[in-house]
């Protein structure tokens, strides 16, 4: 009788070691070898030693080569467990129904997020990634040239920034400001002026051709710099114009700023930071968030542990120290108030005000970018080109936008 | 005078055609200044090894190259077999639908291949061969020139060898193996370089069956590592050369093999 | 055994894999081409929807003009390979160095010579450098599909240099010692003979040039992948990026069908109308 007991306890015992299978977690990021395989390592490391059912496998990609091999693994129904993603990616792979919703997975930890990274990921009412970090634009400005056109403090909103720049022309016969025209698209959106509605284009009413006209005026004025304003990546003229003393106002990303103080020490010594002006909409510029997404096709049954992991992987702790490293901000609400990024040191240089100016941008960081259009590239190229040669007065503005609005309403015609 | 013209002439050509190469060299072995500056020269500077090093120390070269030598040598194989063994009835033996076969083999030389890598993609899917060797050799494995270079080396074998052959009742596979393909050695010799080189330097199928970095051949991992390297040109100029040498070393060894398969295609 | 069956035998596994491998391809995606086959499990008959719009679609369009302008490789490769045939068909001292130098570029992988000339055309690189410019060649929409369809030549030249080299070698001596007899010029002789004896060499290579040139899209790939701004996209290139990036398998495989409809096309019509010598 104790015999059997005893056998029957033995099996049981076996049968648990035998029956917890070996969980194996493939997640992918993109280029974050070499300078980032340290603080992968750790996490992997950290996660397994915590989990011992658990097996990682950490696999980094090329941002080039990242979309193919996930489409082809989708395809070959070997999906990877987490991707590495960014929001228009996610949007364009969860409306092709290539991402899986991780709402359930999320569970009570969402409240951990920062809400405008969340909002960011939602798509049809679902939820569709783990918010890891973002970046968000700050002003940089010169204080000589501001001192010299008699501006006194940083520009609040976009008219201000415009009204500076053609002031800040007049005085001293410089740029003011290098938008990035190139994705105006995206600056409409976050001055509140919407680019589609109920499927058309709608981007030539009366406030848009007033949006542009202002452009146009301050362009006429010498206020935007010339180099690069329409260009795919305008950000290398830009930062070498302020770095040159030639551009009064740079709204980049705080990683910026640190490239100016490596190549141009004096300019970086009479630079301000100020947070990006809000829009109307209360949204800040240059938010890019990047976030781990669930690719279809991921068995039913391991999305529990896949969840646990993710939640582990954009954990507060593990974001706040990517962040440090990255130079980059966290999308969780605690790690974004960390001392790091809200305290100032007193003799802070315009690198660690950036810092800061970012922080407090952060929850009101959004991306900017036109969902739900196939090849979307192609149109917005026709409205790129409309606004180029409104502003640089090659055309009239409200005829250059009616004939870029028929352009797109076509191709829209035929996509539906 | 007229001879140094010429010579003055090709070897211009010769620079056009070498100086990608030396520059590449050259870059790989700078090391002066800022890690993301172009040095414009045409000599390094400061020449070392350290861009090498910090190659291996980052991506997986041997894993590439490992799989770029497994992948070609069973490429070469099996090619060398399935195409002779094809070549053979169509150059030796006579048989009902001959005419049908040898067509519909010309017929994949109009086809344009290229488009095919979509599809083949899909069935390589089905079969469950994403991210084995099979799964790229596969489809390269058959290929209508090769075919054709083969027949016409089997056609140039005197008969007399295979009617003795045949009275003394050996089997037709026999003959295959014990006088047909002994006496084509140097084509097969040719086909087989021309296919290494191939297989060799094929980059679109691999990366397409290929999902995980360690499985990579050097032709697709050359571009991983350009990507991981970004802007560290140096490091990525490095990382090509210890791509390339094992190509031009064994070219330079087996030229003759290439103008050879030439002369055959011409024909 | 019966010889016809051991043929059959012989020929079985090739022929198994090319009909899995070079002719399902060709069926398959043509019927694919005309439907809507995605990762959802049903799929309908969509009849032309795909070519609508892909014909409608800039990238698509973009790229079959580039694909015609990529015939502008042709001349220059051929004749410039020609020229060279010529010019290294000797025994001079040195001369094998030549050719293997020319042919250097040919076995090198594409995603090297992508890499290489990467450098080359970089802003700082290279060709600015010794030209003196600043141009980000690659970069810019006016350039980037001039030096994509440079390294397209720059690779083949050496290729159908060895292709005409075999040629020229056997052109028979008796008739060019015949010539000189004559009195031939050197000019004279090779119009009169040895261009002759090119032709069927230059039809075939111009074919393949021909079909190389409309089927390009490697270069495109590892050199800009289709960009500054959808420049430099070829159909092809469409076909790869659509299915393999988007996996919009139906628009890239309709793209391919187009490609293959004019790639057919030409061929036969070069077959018919210029029917090479057949030995």
């Amino acid at each position: 009788m104790k015999n059997s007991l005893l056998l029957a306890a033995l099996m049981a015992v076996a049968g648990a070691t035998l029956a917890a299978p070996v969980q194996h977690i493939e997640f992918w990021t993109f280029s974050m070898k070499p300078r980032f395989t340290p603080y992968f390592e750790g996490v992997v490391k950290r996660y397994e030693a915590a989990n011992p059912g658990v097996k990682l496998e950490w696999v980094d990609f090329p941002w080039d080569i990242i979309q193919t091999k996930l489409v082809t693994r989708i395809v070959a129904g070997k999906p990877p467990a987490l991707v590495n993603l960014n929001v228009p990616w996610a949007e364009e792979f969860a409306r092709d129904g290539l991402l899986t919703p991780v709402d359930s997975l999320l569970g009570a930890e969402r409240s951990r997020y920062l809400p405008s990274a969340l909002k960011d990921l939602s798509f049809g009412g679902k939820t569709y990634g783990f918010p890891m970090y973002s970046n968000v634009a700050v002003i940089a400005y010169n204080r000589e040239i501001f001192r010299a056109a008699g501006i006194a403090h940083a520009p609040r909103n976009l008219d201000e920034q415009l009204a500076f720049a053609r002031q800040i022309a007049l005085r001293t016969g410089k740029a003011g400001l290098c938008p990035a025209l190139s994705k105006v698209d995206g600056l409409m959106l976050q001055q509140g002026l919407p680019v589609l509605a109920g499927g058309r284009a709608v981007f030539n009413s009366p406030a848009h051709v007033a949006f542009v006209r202002k452009l146009a005026e301050t362009y006429r004025a010498g206020g935007l710099l010339k180099d690069g304003l329409f260009a795919e990546d305008n950000f290398p003229p830009a930062v070498e114009a302020y770095k040159s003393g030639r551009l009064g106002m740079l709204l980049a990303p705080p990683t910026a700023l640190k490239r100016i103080q490596a190549d141009a020490r004096d300019v970086y010594a009479i630079t301000d930071v100020a947070p990006a002006p809000l829009g109307p909409t209360g949204i800040a510029d240059g938010g890019w968030l990047i976030h781990f997404g669930v690719p279809a096709r991921v068995p039913a049954a391991d999305l529990p542990g896949i969840g646990k992991f993710a939640r582990f992987l954009t954990s507060d702790a593990n974001q706040l120290e990517f962040a440090r490293q990255a130079s980059v901000f966290p999308a969780s609400a605690q790690a974004a108030n960390d001392p790091f990024f809200t305290a100032v040191p007193p003799d802070a240089g315009a690198s660690e005000k950036a810092v800061a100016a970012g922080a407090v941008s952060m929850p009101h960081s959004r991306t900017m970018y036109v969902a739900g259009i196939e090849d979307y590239d192609e149109l917005r190229r026709a409205l790129v080109k409309a606004v180029e040669a409104g502003v640089t007065g090659r055309a009239d503005i409200q005829q250059a936008l009616d004939a870029a609005v028929a352009i797109w309403n076509r191709k829209l015609e035929v996509a539906r | 005078m007229k001879k140094t013209a010429q010579y003055l002439l090709l070897a211009a050509i010769a620079l056009l055609c070498i100086f990608p190469f030396w520059w590449t060299l050259v870059t790989a072995l700078s090391t002066e200044g800022n890690i993301f500056s172009y040095p414009p020269t045409f000599w390094p500077k400061q020449p070392s090894l350290e861009n090498f090093v910090e190659v291996f120390r980052v991506i997986p070269i041997w894993a590439f190259l490992k799989n770029s030598v497994l992948i070609t040598a069973f490429t070469v194989l099996w090619k060398l077999v399935l195409c002779s063994m094809a070549a053979y009835p169509l150059a030796r033996l006579h048989f009902k639908g001959k005419k049908l076969v040898f067509g519909l083999i010309v017929a994949t030389m109009v086809l344009p291949s290229e488009v095919n890598f979509l599809v083949n993609f899909i069935t390589v899917t089905e079969l469950g061969l994403v991210d084995t060797y099979s799964g790229v050799i596969l489809p390269n494995v058959v290929n209508a020139v090769a075919i054709l270079l083969l027949k016409q080396a089997f056609e140039e074998v005197p008969q007399d060898l295979v009617d003795a052959a045949r009275v003394d009742g050996a089997s037709e596979w026999t003959i295959f193996t014990k006088i047909m393909l002994p006496l084509i050695a140097p084509w097969l010799a040719t086909v087989g370089i021309l296919t290494a080189v191939e297989a060799w330097n094929e980059y679109i199928w691999p990366s397409i069956v290929m999902s995980k970095p360690d499985e990579f051949p050097l032709s697709v991992g050359v571009l991983y590592l350009r990507g991981t390297f970004g802007s560290s040109t140096r490091v990525i100029a490095a990382g090509t050369i210890i791509t390339i040498v094992p190509t031009l070393a064994a070219f330079l060894f087996t030229q003759r093999y290439f103008m050879r398969g030439m002369d055959g295609a011409v024909k | 055994m019966k010889r016809s069956v051991a043929a059959w035998l012989f020929l079985a596994p090739a022929l198994l894999l090319l009909a899995v491998f070079a002719f399902w391809p060709v069926l398959f995606g043509s019927v694919l081409a005309f439907t809507d086959f995605s990762l959802v499990p049903e799929t309908h008959w969509v009849g032309f929807d795909n070519f609508r719009y892909i014909f409608n679609n800039e990238m698509f369009v973009t790229g079959l003009k580039n694909s015609l302008v990529f015939l502008l490789i042709v001349p220059c490769v051929q004749l410039g390979a020609i020229a060279l045939a010529v010019m290294v068909n000797n025994q001079l001292p040195g001369i094998k160095l030549f050719r293997a130098a020319y042919y250097v570029p040919v076995v090198t992988t594409v995603s090297v010579v992508g890499i290489m000339w990467g450098f080359m055309f970089h802003e700082q690189g290279a060709l600015n450098y010794i030209l003196g410019t600043h141009i980000g060649w690659l970069q810019d929409d006016t350039f980037a599909l001039a030096a994509i369809m440079f390294v397209t030549l720059w690779r083949g030249l050496g290729w159908y240099m060895v292709m005409y080299l075999a040629a020229l070698q056997s052109v028979p001596q008796e008739m060019q010692e015949a010539a000189i007899l004559d009195g031939a010029s050197r000019w004279q002789r090779f119009w009169h003979i040895t261009v002759p004896m090119l032709r069927p060499t230059i039809m075939v290579c111009t074919i393949l040039s021909v079909l190389g040139a409309l089927k390009a899209y490697q270069e495109v790939d590892v050199l800009t992948q289709g960009g500054p701004m959808n420049s430099t996209f070829t159909a092809l290139y469409y076909a790869y990026d659509q299915g393999l990036k988007h996996l919009k398998l139906p628009r890239a495989l309709a793209a391919s069908f187009i490609v293959s409809l004019i790639c057919i096309g030409i061929a036969l019509l070069c077959l018919r109308y210029l029917k090479p010598k057949h030995r």
